[in-house]
């Protein structure tokens, strides 16, 4: 036998002892190979490939060698002869030529028609991500109601509300508006007496401070500080206790006998709903907790989404 | 003169490379000067708002920040409009960044709001929870120095042409000037008055006695900055 396959049978030995060390190393050196091997089908499979490529290792290795030990050069020479050293015949592949000439024509295509000179731009392809996820949006979302629709607004309070109104929605310690009620104590006094500029539901007609509210039940004379606190409390209770009568003297004219608000005259402030919601996305918001921004770049479905999930906050307040 | 070029080879690279690059040169300079030719709508900063820009840099608040919208979906949906190089017109430097630690700022002045500022740079996890933000309470004690943002706008007035006291279009077909002083008095003056519109929305009692006795703190220099970002 000749001396190199000698060799490569002992470089194979080696070699799988090797891995069979290493994988009883791996798993904690305390069982032997048939128990790592019969425990878990990937030690079987990674030891089996192991063997197979170390086989086929060696034994290409020792083709190689064997060739570069007996081969000779041979095979029909070309006419050409260059001071005497001449050249054999030795075509190309079949395979190779035809991989060659098929690059040839796609890179012909690829100049042409292909990426660079055919009009690609990376704001095109941005605006083509676009148009196919607003289809796509629109095929799956678009008609969604209920739960699904509360649901996605959730995702949308928590990408877009949070930062301000906290996860619970509960406006982190009167960093913003609590969002589990409709309207906290803090914030309709400050609206009582300061009134509000928000012009949410109309351009034109904003609601007064004190100096424009009366109490009609009182020879329409300025509302007082009794009065404030009473009323304050009634709104933020939920339309209940002892400011019903100055409720109804000084604010149902615009917001309605229970409160419900009217359309384009003055929002609701018993619940929430999806007009007033929408017109503070829409609008952002200036009052005694602070500023709260426009939400413009939330699509109309996103902005009705997170609505319904504001209003189903606060349910049974 | 071709002739004595082909006998010397340095001399020939040397002149190849001078006919492509002034080549070069002639195809790309115009284009990127067109490209970073302010948009309409884009405006210089105002004082206090420089002042503020120096405080982001002080900061290193660019090092977890990038100022830079990519044109993906998932970014323009996060961020608003992706970025063009017109709005870095007066950017000097830009303020790009490489990695974002936080979110990016290109136009926080969008979706965030003075008083949550305030709020956030007081103690970030108590509006964002898990933020690893540290703190930024010195913003509260320092005073921000308005003298060295009139130094900038002097500088880049003259040396860039940035058009300070000049009419600059917006998108709406108005103009808009943005003001420079005459003098570090008046400087300071503007920027008081420019910090008083913030401060107004802000709810910590010291800012405010601070302001109203002529003093800017810091925090609210990078107010001013923050909500131009847009």
């Amino acid at each position: 036998m000749n001396k190199i396959y000698l060799w490569g049978i002992i470089v194979t030995g080696i070699m799988l002892a090797a891995t069979g060390y290493t994988l009883v190393e791996t798993a904690g050196g305390k069982k032997d190979l048939s128990e790592v091997l019969s425990g878990d089908i990937v030690n079987t499979l990674a030891i089996a490939g192991a063997v197979a490529l170390v086989i086929i290792t060696v034994f290409v290795v020792i083709k190689y060698v064997r060739q570069m030990q007996v081969d000779t050069a041979g095979g029909e020479l070309t006419e050409d002869s260059w001071d005497d050293i001449g050249e054999y015949h030795n075509p190309i592949p079949t395979g190779w030529a035809i991989i060659f000439l098929v690059t040839m024509v796609w890179g012909m295509w690829y100049f042409i028609a292909g990426y660079p000179v055919n009009s690609y731009s990376q704001i095109g392809e941005y605006n083509e991500d676009v148009v196919a996820h607003n289809a796509k949006f629109e095929k799956e979302y678009a008609s969604i109601t209920g739960d699904r629709l509360i649901e996605m607004g959730e995702s949308v309070f928590l990408a877009e509300c949070k930062v301000c109104h906290g996860l619970s929605a509960d406006g982190i310690d009167g960093k913003a508006a609590d969002l589990n009620e409709r309207i906290g104590l803090l914030t309709v006094k400050n609206v009582v007496i300061n009134g509000s500029n928000n012009s949410l539901l109309s351009e034109g007609s904003s609601m007064p401070g004190r100096d424009g509210l009366m109490n009609a039940n009182k020879d329409y004379a300025p509302i007082t500080d009794a009065e404030i606190d009473a009323v304050s409390a009634y709104v933020a209770n939920g339309m209940t206790g002892e400011g019903g009568d100055v409720f109804a003297g000084a604010c149902a004219s615009c917001h309605g006998v229970d409160g419900k608000g009217m359309e384009y005259v003055a929002p609701n402030i018993v619940t929430y709903d999806m007009n007033l919601l929408a017109n503070v996305l829409n609008h952002g918001k200036k009052g005694v907790m602070g500023t709260m921004p426009a939400f413009d770049r939330l699509s109309i479905k996103q902005k009705e989404a997170v609505s319904a999930y504001i209003i189903s906050l606060s349910k049974g307040e | 003169m071709f002739h004595w070029l082909e006998k010397h080879p340095f001399f020939f690279a040397l002149s190849v490379f001078v006919a492509i690059a002034f080549a070069g040169l002639v195809e790309i300079i115009p284009s990127f000067a067109q490209a970073s030719r302010p948009l309409v709508g884009t405006t210089p900063y105002s004082t206090l708002e420089l002042s503020g820009r120096q405080i982001y840099i002080k900061n290193s608040c660019n090092a977890c920040h990038s100022q830079l919208i990519r044109p993906f979906k998932s970014e323009t949906d996060r961020y608003g409009h992706y970025s063009l190089s017109g709005e870095y017109a007066y950017d000097r430097p830009f303020l790009w960044g490489s990695k974002r630690t936080g979110p990016d700022l290109m136009r926080v002045g969008n979706y965030r709001t003075t008083d949550w500022h305030e709020n956030h740079m007081k103690d970030p996890a108590s509006v964002v929870p898990g933020s690893i933000m540290p703190k930024y309470t010195w913003l509260y004690t320092n005073e921000a120095d308005i003298e060295t943002a009139y130094a900038e706008q002097l500088t880049v007035a003259q040396f860039f042409s940035v058009p300070y006291n000049t009419p600059i279009p917006m998108k709406d077909g108005s103009s808009k000037v943005i003001k420079m002083a005459d003098s570090i008095a008046e400087a300071n003056a503007d920027a008081l008055d420019e910090a008083k519109v913030i401060v107004a929305d802000m709810k910590d009692q010291s800012i405010k006695d601070a302001v109203a006795n002529g003093k800017i703190p810091e925090i609210v220099a990078i107010i001013a900055y923050m909500n131009s970002l847009k």
